[in-house]
């Protein structure tokens, strides 16, 4: 659900970049992929996504990367060089960076991460973030971004429900007696217990 | 040489001679080997319709996307807390 809440976000954040000079970046944090989703490698990933959509690359990127490119066999990159050049990207144009399920990340690494977008909206205050995750990282986060944070609870409503029944009731391939008077009453069956909110 | 060299730097129109999208593509490479639009691909094409539009409606998200007011800085960053499973919950 929180998933399906970032990828509407990010989709709503894309159809504003199209009429709007503003660029957007997005990271699913996923715990089953801890080891390869690193602080550079999510990071990295982030910087990817807005170096990619610019026309031209700025000179500092480029020379970061030409120094890198000497080194022989490349040199993988580290966090801080990350950051210098996200904050070169972020500093040209308004961005936004979402992030889901922060607290899928693993402590050490979600407080790099943290610390890391901290000093991108310290240089480029034209900088959106935003975050997904359980309730109990809210106090972190805003600690380590040092302000104050809006927060919003995601809690399903009844339309929310209906839709996801019907998306489920529609892809199932294995319900031949499936006819919409059954369906009506499956979500009817569904709806009468969804507590009021 | 060297007053060369700071005419360089200081230009907006240095050409970049290694510009070349085979650069672009090993850059972006190097940047990272993770690829989450296409994560984000697969999560919004399961996405139910409609599904959480009310969030967009909300003042809280409609101040973090559009808000550039003067007290701004207290709207950069956004927030959404859930459990992952929680649209799931009601199935069980």
């Amino acid at each position: 659900m929180c998933s399906d809440t970032s990828s509407l976000v990010v989709d709503r954040l894309c159809d504003k970049a199209k009429e709007q000079s503003m660029a957007v970046a997005c990271f699913y944090v996923d715990f089953a992929a801890r080891e390869e989703q690193s602080p550079a490698n999510m990071l990295g990933s982030l910087l990817k996504q807005l170096v990619g959509g610019l026309k031209s690359i700025p000179d500092e990127i480029n020379q970061t990367f030409q120094d890198h490119k000497k080194v022989i066999g490349g040199r993988g990159l580290r966090v801080p060089e990350i950051v210098k050049m996200l904050q070169a990207v972020t500093s040209s144009q308004p961005t936004f960076i979402c992030v889901d399920a922060l607290d899928e990340c693993a402590e050490g690494n979600r407080l790099e991460v943290l610390g890391s977008l901290r000093q991108i909206i310290e240089s480029s205050p034209n900088t959106r973030i935003f975050l997904t995750g359980r309730a109990h990282i809210g106090g972190e986060i805003e600690r380590h971004l040092g302000r104050r944070v809006a927060v919003l609870s995601i809690k399903p409503n009844g339309d929310d429900i209906v839709g996801y029944v019907r998306m489920r009731l529609s892809r199932d391939t294995s319900l031949d007696a499936m006819d919409s008077g059954l369906e009506d009453q499956i979500i009817k069956s569904i709806t009468k217990n969804i507590p009021e909110t | 040489m060297s007053r060369l060299f700071t005419n360089n730097v200081n230009s907006f129109n240095v050409s970049n001679h290694y510009s070349v999208a085979d650069d672009r593509s090993e850059m972006l490479a190097w940047f990272s080997t993770l690829e989450p639009r296409i994560r984000h691909q697969d999560i919004r094409t399961r996405r139910a319709e409609n599904v959480g539009e009310w969030l967009l409606q909300t003042g809280e998200f409609q101040r973090w996307c559009d808000g550039a007011q003067p007290e701004g800085s207290d709207c950069a960053i956004l927030f959404c807390c859930g459990n992952p499973a929680v649209g799931r919950t009601y199935f069980k």
